[in-house]
């Protein structure tokens, strides 16, 4: 049964549990080590499906060619140097082999040329922290990070003290950034809960099976996992949910709401008929007789109350008086 | 009114009088009209012994606008339950009684006042009397002909504002024959004209007609994502290529980035994708800007694109929103609305992205609007089946929003309600309908439950989900409060009712919803007579309930027999025959029940084995053997296989005489014996 599961469960698991920019250490120690009980070595096809863009990564090796180039990235433009980037490390990983004893991990030869390319295309900065298995993770941002961090910051022609401080503090950053997001129910969606629980894994190919199959699929894991169950405290942790977590980042604050000196043009017809349809929007027949009335006054068919005798001008000119004729 | 009003002032003063001084005869007995003016100074007092008075705040003169008193009034106002609502004439024939009449009723009403228009407008001339003091505008005929003749910019403009398409391209080119150059900023607004409508004329009856929402079906809700229609895009007008729009863009000597902008944004409104992104690059190539109207445009011509992966999309997008932050354009509520409806064809591809964009829009601080919130809630609940988790998202969403307080942002602000109902019934989730029913009525928030059948789904919804889930008692006050009031129910809804009944073991009430389902126009359903007649049927009630479900089903039989009346080939359920005739019997009406047995044989249908049972046990107990044997007969004449235990009962239980006992086992012979000529054999039946 465990291998069947070990199987199956990597391949599903990683699409509800979309990988962070830079790092996704739990999830590709978890996968692995899932994987790994008894010695099996992930073959090239499950590799290659998490293989992200510049930003995701799925195993070890990639996760360490990530944050390099999470790194570079800040130091360039993305667009420019995406292709130029991905073809340096591509070549330098390529030769890189990791073995790391404790979580028992052999990991295979890194995805040749071919398939990164294709993969290329899933988008990158979209995924989200991987939200499970906080235990182990603390526990592996620990000294093989460290040392692979250490050894990617060797290989890589930049300043290796940099690179490795860059590296180590991009691993912290995202490891804290899961800590915080995990309360309440997220816990339950561990890895090791995914194992023992198989009625969440069930439903999680069931989900998958609905989706095209070349396209990878990114969700925010924890909203779709939920058992029947809806208590006030899991509603109160999902509540930060729809507000805290990863945006665009596209946009400033300052540069939005500070004051351009805006040219006063007249409303083009566009902007009129706008603003006609949003005043249909809100439009529903008249409820009352007041109501009615305080249409007809909008429209300036009812006199105004209070009444002011003084409205509109006055029709009662000298020449309109009539006049007497003399008898 | 006024009178009030100026009392008002009047017992103000009059009270500020009193503690300065006693004397107050003088002052207050004055013409109101002098306080009325809205002085707040106090008159003087002449020899008031003003030592020993505390200080007096005099008030900041108040303004209302012309509708304050109205809206005063208005707001003591509550909705009455038992009245029509007031947009129809208080007239009993007047006053709808289905939702197909209430609609007939307010277009037939809008139509009248329209006609009256059209005819004042067609023949101004001979309204021209204008007695109204002051002048009434609105009530003047409005001119819809050019009166500028002649060749001129002038007349170019009013064209432009008139909205003539034909007329103004015409003029335009005239000018441009003669040589005259037009201004860029009449150019733009010709362009604009033509852009908005597609080069083609504002419909005929532009002026006259409601706004175009097209109306969607609840299921096509879901299925349909097209949002074209809703974004005024006139069904059916798309962009050809090299039309005027494009021809008079092409002549102007000087185009500046407005010409541009409202050249995508007609592309992109009459789905011309592809050119308007083109002409994008122009733009950007001739070093202009374009302005966030026209990148939201560009945006959902990205999205709308076809053949293109998700995540290509969704990148293009991405770029597109990078350009806007690097020429400073800002985005506006419009761009992140335009954003996550395109998302929505995205499936759950676009869930993530969508979260993101809407806490990027709440980053730099720009409030969603309700549509905002429908289109994330498509989103996530789009293809809904709750036996696998369903995303939490609305209960977020609903938490988020407690308590606020609309005004109309986006034209599909009116979509929420319904959206947000929906995921309720779905979740079969109460606590959160009251929720959603609760904003539904804080402040001025009613306004967006939409037109009418969107209205109805809501309710239709909201009323579903309480008979299921609510006490029979709640329940039934909401059904006295929303029904007819508020909107009438499908014959669904009433079904939904009695079965909330039946499990709260209420059926006493069942006469009375029969009588509503009748006035709602569905007294001739069959699945909800049926559903009626068989929860009376099922069990046996104390006598006075079962008299009064006797003479519903008599009601009940008179619809069927009025619609055997209106059809060719008359067709009562078996089912109904058979609960009709068993109430009938417990009722005490036996006579009425011995002519349904009948009835059976009329339409060709079969009694249930119960029945027989029951006209047996009544044959029993008003101790009438003929009856028995009638029964017997009549199984047999069906070939029921029951026909021969009914007739060792007739045997055993009854009194009858030797001949009516040979024919009795002739008849059961008949039956048990399949091989028997039923034809020679009947004749000899007595």
């Amino acid at each position: 049964m465990f291998p069947r599961v070990s199987a199956i469960i990597p391949l599903r698991l990683l699409s509800p549990f979309p990988l962070c920019p830079g790092g996704s250490e739990a999830p590709a120690a978890a996968i692995v080590r899932l994987g790994a009980p008894h010695g099996t070595v992930r073959t090239k096809n499950e590799v290659h499906r998490y293989f992200g863009t510049n930003n995701v990564i799925c195993n070890k090796k990639d996760e360490q060619s990530a944050p390099t180039r999470d790194m570079s990235k800040e130091t360039e433009t993305q667009e420019s140097v995406k292709e130029n980037t991905k073809k340096d490390l591509l070549g330098i990983i390529k030769g890189m082999r990791v073995e790391l004893s404790t979580a028992k991990v052999q990991t295979t030869r890194p995805p040749n040329r071919r398939q990164l390319k294709s993969i290329e295309a899933t988008t990158g900065r979209l995924h989200k922290v991987p939200e499970d298995a906080p235990k182990k993770r603390t526990k592996s941002l620990g000294p093989e990070l460290v040392a692979a961090a250490a050894a990617v910051a060797d290989v890589l022609p930049f300043d290796k003290q940099m690179t490795k401080s860059e590296l180590l503090r991009q691993l912290q950053q995202h490891e804290e950034v899961s800590k915080a997001q995990k309360d309440g129910e997220r816990a339950k969606i561990s890895v090791s809960n995914i194992i023992s629980d198989m009625k969440i894994a069930k439903s999680s190919t069931a989900r998958v099976s609905t989706r095209p199959v070349h396209q990878i699929q990114f969700d925010e894991g924890s909203n779709d996992y939920v058992g029947q169950k809806k208590t006030n405290d899991l509603k109160k942790s999902l509540r930060k949910n729809i507000l805290k977590g990863k945006r665009l980042n596209i946009f400033d604050l300052k540069a939005v709401t500070e004051e351009a000196p805006e040219t006063e043009t007249a409303p083009s017809l566009w902007d009129v008929e706008f603003a006609k349809q949003l005043a249909e929007v809100n439009e529903q027949p008249l409820q009352n007789g007041f109501e009615e009335m305080i249409q007809w006054t909008k429209e300036g068919k009812l006199w105004e109350f209070p009444i002011n005798n003084e409205a509109g001008p006055t029709s009662i000119s000298a020449h309109s008086i009539k006049r007497l004729p003399n008898l | 009114m006024a009178a009030v009003a100026s009392g008002l002032y009047v017992g103000v003063r009059c009270r500020l009088c009193l503690t300065l001084t006693g004397q107050w005869t003088g002052l207050c007995g004055k013409a109101p009209s002098r306080f009325y003016s809205g002085s707040a100074t106090l008159p003087k007092i002449e020899g008031a012994n003003v030592t020993g008075i505390e200080e007096v705040v005099i008030p900041k003169k108040k303004t209302w606008d012309k509708v304050a008193v109205l809206q005063a009034l208005a707001s003591t106002v509550n909705r009455d339950s038992t009245a029509a609502p007031y947009a129809f004439q208080d007239d009993p024939y007047l006053i709808p009684t289905s939702s197909v009449e209430s609609r007939s009723f307010l277009l037939a009403k809008k139509s009248g006042e329209n006609a009256a228009k059209f005819i004042i407008n067609s023949h101004p001339k001979y309204f021209q009397k204008d007695t109204a003091e002051p002048h009434i505008p609105c009530l003047m005929p409005e001119y819809f002909e050019p009166q500028i003749e002649g060749i001129s910019e002038a007349a170019l403009k009013e064209r432009i504002k008139l909205k003539k398409v034909r007329a103004s391209v015409d003029m335009f080119d005239q000018l441009l024959q003669a040589g005259t150059t037009v201004s860029l900023e009449t150019s733009n607004s010709l362009l604009d004209l033509l852009c908005y409508y597609g080069d083609q004329e504002p419909s005929a009856d532009n002026h006259f007609q409601q706004s175009e929402k097209s109306e969607e079906l609840e299921e096509a809700i879901e299925e349909n994502n097209e949002k074209s229609k809703k974004a005024g895009h006139q069904f059916g007008v798309t962009w050809r290529a090299k039309n005027n729009a494009e021809r008079i863009f092409a002549l102007m000597p000087e185009k500046n980035s407005h010409s541009y902008c409202t050249m995508i944004r007609g592309m992109v409104k009459h789905r011309a994708l592809v050119q308007a992104l083109n002409l994008y690059t122009e733009l950007l190539n001739n070093r202009l800007h374009a302005d966030v109207y026209t990148f939201n445009a560009l945006i959902e011509a990205t999205a709308l694109s076809m053949n293109e992966k998700l995540e290509d999309k969704w990148n293009k997008i991405l770029e597109l929103l990078k350009e806007m932050a690097a020429q400073k354009v800002k985005p506006n509520l419009q761009t992140f609305n335009t954003i996550l409806k395109c998302l929505r064809r995205f499936y759950s591809f676009g869930r993530l992205p969508a979260l993101q964009t809407f806490r990027e829009m709440k980053a730099i601080g720009i409030e969603p609007s309700l549509a905002t919130y429908h289109y994330i809630i498509q989103l996530f609940y789009q293809h809904e089946n709750p036996s696998k988790g369903s995303s939490l998202i609305i209960y977020d969403i609903m938490n988020e929003l407690k308590g606020k307080k609309f005004s109309p942002k986006d034209p599909d602000d009116d979509m929420f309600f319904q959206s947000a109902m929906r995921v309720c019934s779905v979740l079969r989730d109460l606590e959160l309908a009251y929720q959603v029913h609760g904003l539904l009525n804080t402040g001025d928030n009613w306004k967006f439950i939409g037109p009418d059948h969107r209205r109805n789904f809501y309710y239709s919804k909201f009323f579903s989900l309480l008979c299921l889930m609510e006490q029979i008692d709640v329940t039934l006050k909401w059904y006295k409060d929303l029904i007819p009031s508020v909107f009438f129910p499908r014959s669904q809804t009433l079904i939904d009712l009695l079965q909330a009944l039946d499990v709260a073991n209420r059926l006493e009430v069942i006469p009375e919803i029969w009588k509503d389902s009748k006035e709602y126009g569905h007294g001739f359903r069959d699945a909800l007579k049926e559903e009626i007649l068989m929860l009376m049927a099922r069990d046996r009630h104390p006598p006075e309930l079962q008299v009064a479900f006797a003479d519903c089903a008599a009601d009940i039989r008179s619809t069927y027999e009025s619609q055997d009346a209106r059809q060719t080939a008359p067709d009562w359920p078996a089912n109904a025959l058979n609960y009709i005739a068993v109430l009938f019997l417990r009722g005490g009406r036996i006579q009425e029940a011995w002519k349904m047995l009948g009835l059976f044989r009329k339409h060709n249908k079969i009694p249930g084995n119960e029945l027989l049972d029951e006209f047996m046990d009544s044959a029993k107990a008003s101790n009438n053997p003929a009856q028995a044997i009638e029964i017997v007969k009549l199984a047999s004449a069906f070939s029921l296989p029951v026909c021969e235990g009914l007739a060792q009962r007739v045997m055993a239980d009854f009194a009858i005489s030797q001949e009516q006992k040979e024919a009795l086992r002739d008849l059961t012979s008949l039956t048990s014996d399949s091989d028997s000529d039923s034809d020679s054999d009947i004749g000899e039946g007595k």
